[in-house]
């Protein structure tokens, strides 16, 4: 952890608060030798000598940011933030905080305060954008978006954010649109060509969606996307003995990519080869034991084969799964986007 | 300080509700041919003017004044033209003594207009009503109702002269009084010729115990506050009630195996022959959790199988927010498929039948992702325009009022959908080709499919949320054949339900299925509906009868009503008074 001590000296004339900069001070070199007890103590010390003390408050905050500690951070970074309103890393800090106690909604609070200090933070637009798609604010997400991409149209990534943003806002012909302006700004560009042709089979475009796909399979071979979802379309299209060897070269490519070894499982199970879907099952099994989709998938082949007792038993570990962990076949659900 | 790179964890704000997103899969350009149907609502002139009362029609502040209700077409006096039950419910406030709205029963005069007999016939109770179904319990040849509530259900016991009497408690389906009862169906699970019943619970509903809107994560829609629910609430049930024979039912849910899922919030029933075995099994749509497939093991219980046969979810294992069920072959394999409707920014889902109880969701394939915007509810696979194939018809309507002082493109009243099936498991959406009754804009819940003017093709009824129902005639112009079908069970119970029938023409087979509750949570006109395209004659008709034994039937001609007794062989034409 790097620890850079914030100045903010001015008006320190009480001697308690000389005691707490020295304390907090100390507790900084305590940080960066990373005796991170020690530094906390006196952190600690510190506001117990001067609850105002902003630097103590907000380096004790941050250390519990980083510690996972979000519960004891928060009213640290607040009693900051009242303190030193224009300070952008504590409202950032906040955020981050907030939404790790899993209220969303303070952190996009926080992280607007944030933004108004540093209009023209890419990073925080970034983060902001994703947040507000996930809370389903989708029009503020591409709002946002929209505003980090005219900042900086050199990066592909910030059209990458503002096209999964629109579609998220279910503004396809806008997402569409941009996707046709990256792969006219990157041609050569895997991810952008991977984009528009996504958007062009959503349109119908199949036989152009294809050939943008067959172009970023051809100018990236080690990027996996295109190869899902070339085969994804060719098992939606009843062609699984077509997909196979799309979806087996997704997999070559990011050997944990389960949503393609969950569509290979179905391409296998259209096919009727229960022996090769179960292997893969198990393997995607292996490779994420907290998922229920291949538990699931595995109880309806057991079940099409006469063995009800082990489909129940796989249905049952799948339900488990689930209710354990509902969020993530929202993931399996969406296109896989990488993170941005 | 610099602040080190901290990854975006993934993190779903909380909603009531299981939705996706998904947005509408491109429409492919229409057939070109001409669409002979145009639906005219005609509730007001017919006489069907009730006002439904679903809680406060500005505001939902619990999520009991969000789903409405169902409704039915049902013979009951047996002068073989469809009458209209329509259940009603109730407000938050309640109303003075005696002012309270009632489920209401109008009889079917002829020549398109209905009377309120309500009163004179003993159908009409006040509480928070939810679902319909309806079967001859007691094999007397008169239709009986059951109806659930909110708190005790009612079991109206038809007795023939127009009257009903209400026998729940007596006869044991009341219920404990403390469920949120929505879907129930009649079916025969055990062979014994009488009707038994189940009645599907949304959930342990407790007022007292439901946070207010916004105070919770599943109480927020897109970021605005609004009732809490499904999620977070207590979870329905199933309850299966046998047919002892004398008037009186025994709940046999335990031993019948129907109290081993858990955790759903349980909405429309259906009890079909799913897997061809001769037995009679049930799907329930279920709202944001697992749906339902309980296998009948043709030894008094069942197995709950959905998971494993692909009816539960999604293709993607996607939890969905089941409303609505149509059973129906939409791809002419001679298989039932079932039609399921689901909650906004999702896709219905079609369950393809594959064969012996295993399913394949083709709703993509199917051209059927188109629209996704809408909280879809009742639904039927019905032949709209007597080609032979069948067509979709779907009611809408959002479950939150507030939606409509928000600026975007949702809002409370939706149009209704009409998909017209192109043949080779291929669907146009060809709503805005069938007429002012499919553009009008209501929020809709339950819809029921029959005849009611006996003219030759299918209409529907509708709920719709604080307004009266709508009576949506098919003005059918073409000239394409058709014929009814009227099972009578004899050695099965009498209403036929869980029957299928089979009807050959010289160019075509076609089966459909006599059921006790689908849309949703309403009945539909127990006549089967063939269309029969340029066919004029059926040449052969087979019944599957619900006791698994099967009886062909001679040919008959086509736009005629036929009724086939059990174990006569006779095809008889029945008259269709108008």
């Amino acid at each position: 952890m790097r620890i850079t001590l914030l100045v903010c000296v001015l008006g320190l004339a009480r001697a308690d608060a000389q005691d707490a900069a020295a304390l907090s001070e100390q507790a900084q070199t305590f940080a960066e030798q990373k005796r991170l007890d020690e530094a906390e103590k006196l952190w600690s010390q510190a506001i117990h000598l001067s609850p105002d003390y902003f630097p103590a408050l907000f380096n004790l905050g941050y250390l519990y940011v980083e510690e996972g500690k979000a519960s004891d951070a928060e009213p640290l970074l607040r009693r900051a933030a009242e303190l030193s309103p224009h300070n952008f890393n504590t409202y950032y800090l906040l955020g981050v905080t907030c939404r790790s106690l899993g209220r969303s909604e303070d952190a996009l609070r926080a992280w607007r305060s944030a933004l108004r200090l540093q209009p023209n933070n890419l990073r925080l637009m970034q983060i902001m954008s994703v947040e507000y798609s996930k809370g389903r604010y989708f029009r503020e997400a591409a709002e946002l978006a929209t505003r980090a991409l005219n900042q900086k149209d050199r990066d592909p990534n910030l059209y990458f954010l503002a096209i999964k943003a629109y579609q998220d806002a279910g503004d396809d012909a806008t997402a569409r649109e941009l996707a046709k302006q990256t792969v006219a700004r990157f041609p050569d560009s895997a991810r952008a060509n991977f984009e528009y042709a996504f958007h062009l089979q959503k349109d119908g475009e199949l036989s152009n969606a294809l050939m943008y796909l067959k172009k970023a399979m051809k100018t990236d071979a080690h990027y996996e996307e295109p190869f899902f979802f070339y085969g994804n379309l060719l098992v939606d299209q009843d062609q699984s003995a077509e997909a196979i060897p799309y979806l087996k070269k997704a997999i070559e490519n990011r050997n944990d990519y389960v949503p393609a070894r969950v569509v290979l499982a179905r391409a296998l199970m259209k096919l009727e080869k229960w022996d090769e879907a179960i292997a893969e099952l198990k393997e995607t099994m292996q490779l994420d034991p907290s998922h229920p989709q291949p538990h699931l998938l595995l109880s309806q082949i057991y079940f099409r084969v006469g063995e009800e007792a082990k489909a129940k038993d796989e249905k049952q570990i799948s339900f488990k799964l689930r209710r354990e962990n509902p969020s993530i076949l929202e993931a399996l659900q969406s296109r896989p986007f990488p993170q941005n | 300080m610099m602040l080190t790179a901290i990854a975006v964890g993934v993190l779903c704000l909380g909603q009531g509700v299981s939705t996706r997103n998904a947005s509408p899969e491109p429409k492919v350009a229409l057939s070109g041919r001409p669409f002979p149907v145009t639906f005219m609502d005609i509730a007001q002139q017919a006489g069907l003017r009730m006002e439904f009362t679903s809680g406060n029609e500005e505001t939902k502040k619990y999520i009991i004044e969000a789903n409405g209700t169902g409704v039915a077409f049902l013979d009951y006096d047996g002068d073989g033209r469809q009458d209209a039950f329509l259940v009603n419910g109730w407000r938050l406030e309640g109303f003075p003594d005696g002012e309270g709205p009632t489920s209401r029963l109008y009889r079917n005069e002829g020549h398109g207009k209905f009377r309120d007999v309500t009163r004179e016939s003993g159908a009409g109770h006040s509480g928070w009503g939810s679902g319909v179904c309806a079967g001859d319990v007691n094999n007397d040849g008169l239709e009986d109702m059951y109806v659930t509530y909110w708190g005790k259900n009612a079991l109206y016991r038809n007795e023939g002269k127009g009257r009903f009497t209400e026998i729940a408690d007596k006869a044991g389906v009341a219920g404990d009084g403390k469920d949120w009862s929505s879907g129930c169906t009649f079916l025969d699970y055990d062979h014994d010729g009488l009707l038994d019943l189940l009645v599907t619970s949304y959930q342990a509903f407790d007022l007292h115990k439901t946070p207010a809107p916004g105070k919770g994560s599943n109480c927020e829609w897109k970021g605005m506050p609004v009732f809490c629910g499904p999620r977070g609430l207590p979870f329905g049930k199933v309850t299966l009630y046998h047919n002892r024979g004398d008037g009186t039912f025994e709940d046999v849910s335990l031993r019948a195996g129907m109290r081993i899922p858990e955790g759903f919030y349980a909405f429309t029933a259906v009890a079909s022959d799913l897997n061809d075995d001769g037995w009679t099994d049930i799907y329930v749509a279920c709202d944001s959790t697992p749906s339902l497939f309980f296998r009948n093991n043709k030894d008094g219980t069942f197995a709950e199988i959905g998971a494993e046969t692909g009816v539960a979810f999604n293709e993607h294992g996607f939890e969905q927010g089941g409303m609505g069920v149509a059973l129906g072959d939409y791809d002419g394999d001679g298989k039932l498929d079932i039609l399921k409707t689901n909650f906004a920014g999702d896709y219905p889902n079609l369950f393809r039948n594959l064969g012996r109880g295993f399913f394949e969701d083709s709703v993509l394939k199917a051209h059927l992702g188109v629209n996704p915007q809408f909280v879809g509810w009742g639904v039927g696979l019905v032949d709209l325009d007597n080609d032979g194939l069948k067509d979709i018809f779907q009611v809408n309507g959002h479950v939150y009022p507030e939606l409509d002082r928000r600026e975007g493109k949702e809002r409370y009243r939706n149009p209704r959908l009409v998909y017209r099936n192109l043949g080779k498991g291929l669907f146009e959406d060809v709503s805005a080709l069938s007429g002012p009754g499919v553009a009008e804009k209501k929020s809709s819940r339950g819809a029921s499919f029959g005849d009611f003017d006996n003219d030759g093709d299918i209409d529907v009824l509708v709920m719709n949320m604080g307004e009266p129902p709508s009576l949506l005639r098919n003005d059918l112009n073409n000239h394409s054949h058709w014929i009814k079908v009227e099972l009578q069970g004899t050695k099965s119970n009498r209403s036929a339900i869980g029957a299928t029938v089979t009807i050959e023409t010289s160019k075509s087979r076609q089966i459909d299925a006599v059921l006790s509750q689908s849309s949703y949570i309403s009945h539909n006109d127990s006549r089967l509906h063939f269309g029969l395209g340029d066919e004029s004659v059926v040449r052969s008709i087979a019944v599957r009868w619900p006791n698994g034994q099967t009886e062909n039937f001679p040919s008959a001609p086509a736009e005629v009503l036929v009724r086939l007794t059990e174990g006569s062989g006779k095809t008889v034409s029945m008259p269709l008074p108008r």
